[in-house]
């Protein structure tokens, strides 16, 4: 027992040792610990800020717009609040999750048609995240082919063309045989696929992908080896160059087609109604820091100013937060708006 | 389908003619009824009776979270918790940073060199540089931060247990069930009940962690606790120690080594979640492997994989290695020598500050080595070279089309035709031929629990997946196995890409993959088997050098060939490890079937995966989908453990 102790004992002296020459040496040099990943404390004051505010954290979710959206609000945060902001990349659904406890303050880009049971749960019944309004741009889900497929079948175009089985056919792979294969890629988007296909009769199989990535090598291998390809796809989403996908016509959506997506009855048969994207907020980021509040709920970006941020980010490998900087002092007239 | 009872079968030694030729009998007339009553029951599906409804319970279970998280006293004691151990891992952080990478390299060395000797601590450290050239030095840092924590906590929770498990079999039979779930549930499933416990990144990431790599702590220490000699504890009992003084002076000194092993397993388990725990907001290297793989970068993902390759590998080293004194005997006792400790401290703190303040090189300085460039050419040559025109194979496209086709869509066919309960019998009849009442009883059970989640055409078909990927693995790794057993050139060539494959994150070259065949499930049976070939190939390897010189040197005096040398002594004197191996393949193999629901696998996988991707809707799926995966996994593993354990004393009399 006694050497049990002894040893845990000098173990533990070791460790506090190490520990005390750790704070020690931590306050010789302050600024060694980067500020991109360590959380700032609540409360302090940004370097140059005008007016100083409690600190927030704010979701970058696994897509270039979200990372686009949530630059853009931190350095306008930082550089005109005094806010200090953290920057936190994680899953969707997880975000919901920390905005709900208050371990995220906002989430700037919400796609509703995944959501829909999150926004029950959280802004309708339990109030601990309000809807602090659209981004701006509309998004849409919808089926995609490669281009060149339509331009070799242009009645693909619509999805009367696939009730063709011997161009379905084309579509096929090992895994579904004489039918054609329908992609779909991420499970967390909203799907309606297996219905549509169901409903309108049409030859093919529906096949998950299980993630972007997968998806998006599919894309990849399609274009490589010109072997068309059907999938579940939306916009706005960046493209590897040389890679187009044209969007396929589904029939138009009717009130009962609307009605029966309501009902979730299993009789959908039309296309996917647009994604307007929104913001939501912790509720209590309002009482927190209120300029941050009015500033996130004002901000707003286009289709065009995010694609010209992305564009930066995709094409010319610029970091978000460098290309966010750039548009920032490149606009100071809407930047100027969201604060007014 | 009888091919499962075939190793049994020809395990047995040929003891009298007539045991032989009425085994025979018995699995032929077996063979003959099985057939004609799958025949007549084709097509009975689960009776809806059965079905308990799982998936609503969980789900109504994961809404009450929802509902009452930042209510609830309870819920809110718990996240107190989370805040406790973001604290900690704040804490090493700063710790690892006011270190620098030069304090780290060298802390690296000072322990590889005090637990295992220059060669290990030079081997170590240069391989924690390898961290910085790969270019992402801080974000390794904060993963390394997250491990440091999980670890610790690991074996503070894990070493009690192994003790409680290791000194009554009753513990040991009660906590071995949750060892297996905790090692095998797929963690997308209670990756985000455990953000809604302790909140996002890095205390949820750190539990996670904590519950996918605790296994080993507990039953290595377990294991070597009942591996001490009776004589010491006998010794120890006659001289009037008090349980507590013999576990304490004892037993655990005695443990020391498989504790350690412990640790080790622990540390490279804890590697394996890296990727899958950065999803929730951890902000470390593995996210920028997702990155890469969302935008199909390659070189990013493999640059971020191999900081994570290299990292691990370190730290593998320095936990593994085994000082020998001077005379030769290893000894693993390095806390005691507390002088030498010390100055090795104080070094290491040195470094750290003459590198931070005279040098100017507080961050890592830019040089880099291009394995993430070397590793995207290796890929566009394949992509370009083997997926069409191989002669007489065809490509990699060619060989997922006949695979599919041929192999998988058939074993399929014919587990998802078979009446449910046909399957069930079948594998009560294995277990009982396997080891008796007890593990029949386990398999069918296993099986119907498969059947009352609702989850059984979904298990079968990754069942079918199961077999394939174990078949092909088993048929790599046992001749890959034999040869570096026999070869020490091989043996060392192969360890690095054994390393590799084991802790590169199976992320990395799964998309590298979906590419080279197609999206399906293909490409999730090829990841199985590059993850599960290394323990495989590792241990068949070690049982073949574990057998002793005496039996091969006799065989060869006798005038043996090295073909009957290897066939009549070393294969059956190393049949239990290699069985061992074969039990680790179809574990490994199990971990990735969640994996591969992320590349079209589909099957039980991707129901895991609603648990993540939509918690909201699908959790009470990914709970039952993960349960049903725990549950394949019991029975695979008890019926192999079963034909190693049973083979294993007829050897010895034979």
């Amino acid at each position: 027992m006694r050497t049990r102790i002894h040893r845990g004992t000098r173990f533990a002296a070791a460790a506090v040792a190490l520990a005390l020459v750790a704070v020690a040496c931590g306050s010789d040099n302050k600024d060694s610990s980067s500020s991109a990943t360590q959380p700032a404390s609540g409360g302090t004051a940004a370097a140059g800020g005008a007016a100083t505010g409690a600190a927030i954290k704010l979701a970058v979710n696994p897509w270039d717009g979200s990372a686009v959206n949530a630059n853009v609000a931190k350095i306008v945060l930082e550089s005109k609040l005094g806010t200090p902001t953290t920057l936190v990349a994680l899953d969707e659904n997880a975000s919901w999750v920390g905005l709900d406890a208050g371990d995220l303050d906002a989430n700037l880009e919400i796609w509703p048609s995944g959501h829909a049971a999150d926004r029950t749960t959280y802004i309708d019944q339990k109030k601990t995240v309000v809807d602090i309004g659209t981004l701006g741009p509309k998004a849409k889900i919808g089926w995609y082919v490669p281009s060149f497929v339509t331009d070799a079948h242009p009645e693909l175009k619509t999805w009367e063309g696939f009730k063709n089985p011997d161009l379905a056919k084309l579509f096929s792979t090992a895994e579904t045989g004489d039918q054609g294969q329908f992609l779909m890629g991420d499970p967390s988007y909203v799907t309606y696929d297996e219905q549509i296909i169901k409903n309108l009769n049409l030859p093919l199989k529906f096949v998950v992908a299980g993630s972007e990535a997968a998806l998006m090598t599919a894309i990849q291998q399609a274009e490589t080896d010109k072997k068309p390809l059907l999938l579940q796809f939306w916009q706005p989403h960046w493209m590897p160059p040389n890679t187009k996908l044209t969007e396929v016509k589904l029939p138009d959506i009717t009130p009962a087609c609307d009605a029966s997506r309501v009902a979730g009855d299993g009789g959908y048969a039309c296309d996917y109604p647009v994604d307007i994207l929104y913001k939501a907020a912790n509720a209590k980021l309002e009482t927190k820091n209120k300029a941050a509040f009015d500033f996130l709920k004002k901000f707003t970006l286009t289709t065009d100013q995010q694609n010209e941020i992305a564009q930066k980010i995709e094409s010319n490998g610029e970091t978000p937060e460098a290309a966010a900087k750039e548009w920032v002092d490149a606009n100071p007239d809407v930047v100027a708006g969201w604060l007014g | 389908m009888t091919q499962a009872t075939v190793p049994a079968v020809a395990a047995a030694p040929p003891t009298t003619v007539s045991r032989r030729t009425m085994t025979i009998a018995v699995t032929a007339v077996g063979f003959v009824v099985g057939i004609v009553v799958y025949k007549a029951t084709r097509g009975q599906e689960v009776p809806s009776w059965l079905n308990l409804h799982v998936q609503q319970h969980a789900q109504d279970a994961y809404h009450w979270i929802t509902q009452n998280t930042g209510r609830n006293w309870l819920l809110d004691a718990i996240k107190s918790i989370g805040t406790g151990i973001d604290w900690l891992e704040k804490r090493a952080l700063s710790l690892l940073r006011v270190l620098h990478w030069t304090g780290v390299i060298a802390l690296v060395f000072v322990i590889g060199y005090m637990r295992a000797g220059l060669r290990t601590a030079i081997l170590a450290s240069l391989t924690m540089l390898g961290v910085g050239l790969c270019g992402f030095w801080d974000l390794t840092m904060i993963t390394l931060a997250i491990m440091l924590v999980a670890v610790i906590l690991a074996m503070l929770i894990g070493v009690p247990l192994g003790v409680w498990a290791g000194l009554s079999d009753r513990a040991e039979r009660r906590i071995r069930p949750v060892l297996d779930t905790a090692q095998v549930m797929p963690a997308y499933v209670y990756l985000i009940p455990c953000v809604a416990f302790f909140g996002i990144g890095v205390p949820a990431a750190i539990i996670a962690t904590l519950i996918f790599a605790v296994a080993p702590a507990v039953r290595l220490t377990s294991l070597g606790l009942r591996q001490v000699p009776v004589v010491s504890t006998e010794v120890g009992r006659s001289f009037g120690s008090t349980g507590r003084q013999l576990l304490g002076k004892v037993q655990l000194p005695l443990a020391r080594k498989p504790v350690l092993l412990g640790l080790n397993q622990v540390i490279m388990m804890a590697f394996g979640i890296v990727v899958i725990a950065s999803q929730i907001g951890t902000g470390d290297v593995g996210n920028q492997v997702l990155g890469g793989l969302q935008h199909l970068d390659a070189k990013l993902a493999f640059s971020a994989g191999f900081c994570i390759v290299f990292a691990a590998i370190a730290l593998d080293r320095i936990t593994t290695g085994e000082r020998r004194t001077k005379h030769g005997a290893p000894t693993t006792v390095w806390i005691v020598d507390r002088r030498r400790m010390w100055i090795a401290c104080l070094v290491i703190v040195i470094v750290a500050a003459v590198a931070a303040v005279v040098f100017g090189v507080e961050d890592f300085p830019s040089w880099r080595i291009g394995i993430g460039s070397g590793a995207k050419s290796a890929i566009d040559w394949l992509n370009e070279n083997v997926r069409n025109g191989v002669p007489i194979i065809g490509g990699t496209g060619s060989i997922n089309d006949v695979l599919t086709r041929d192999v998988l869509d058939p074993i399929r066919g014919v587990l998802l035709s078979a009446a449910w309960w046909f399957v069930v019998l079948f594998f009560g009849v294995l277990g009982y031929v396997s080891g008796g009442w007890r593990l029949a009883l386990l398999c069918s059970g296993a099986l119907v629990g498969i059947a009352a989640m609702n989850n059984w055409d979904l298990a079968m078909d990754t069942l079918s997946q199961v077999l394939v990927a174990v078949t092909i693995s088993v048929a790599l790794a046992i001749p890959i196995g034999i040869w570096s057993g026999r070869s020490r050139w091989l043996e060392s060539a192969l360890r690095p890409f054994l390393d590799t494959a084991q802790v590169l994150p199976q992320f990395v070259y799964l998309v590298p993959v979906v590419f080279l065949f197609r999206v399906g499930r293909i490409p999730g049976i090829i990841a199985a088997v590059i993850y599960a070939l290394p323990p495989g190939i590792r241990l068949v390897s070690l049982g073949l050098k574990e057998v002793s010189f005496a039996p091969r040197e006799a065989a060869i005096s006798f005038g043996a060939t090295p073909r009957q040398e290897l066939f009549k002594v070393q294969l059956p004197l190393a049949f239990k490890s290699i069985m061992l191996g074969i039990n680790q393949v179809i574990l490994m193999v199990l971990a990735t079937v969640i994996i591969a629901g992320l590349i079209g696998g589909g099957a039980l996988g991707l129901e895991a995966l609603g648990g993540f991707t939509k918690p909201n809707l699908k959790m009470g799926d990914g709970v039952a989908a993960g349960v049903s995966i725990v549950l394949l996994a019991m029975i695979l593993d008890r019926l192999t453990q079963a034909w190693g354990n049973r083979s294993a004393p007829e050897n010895r009399t034979s």
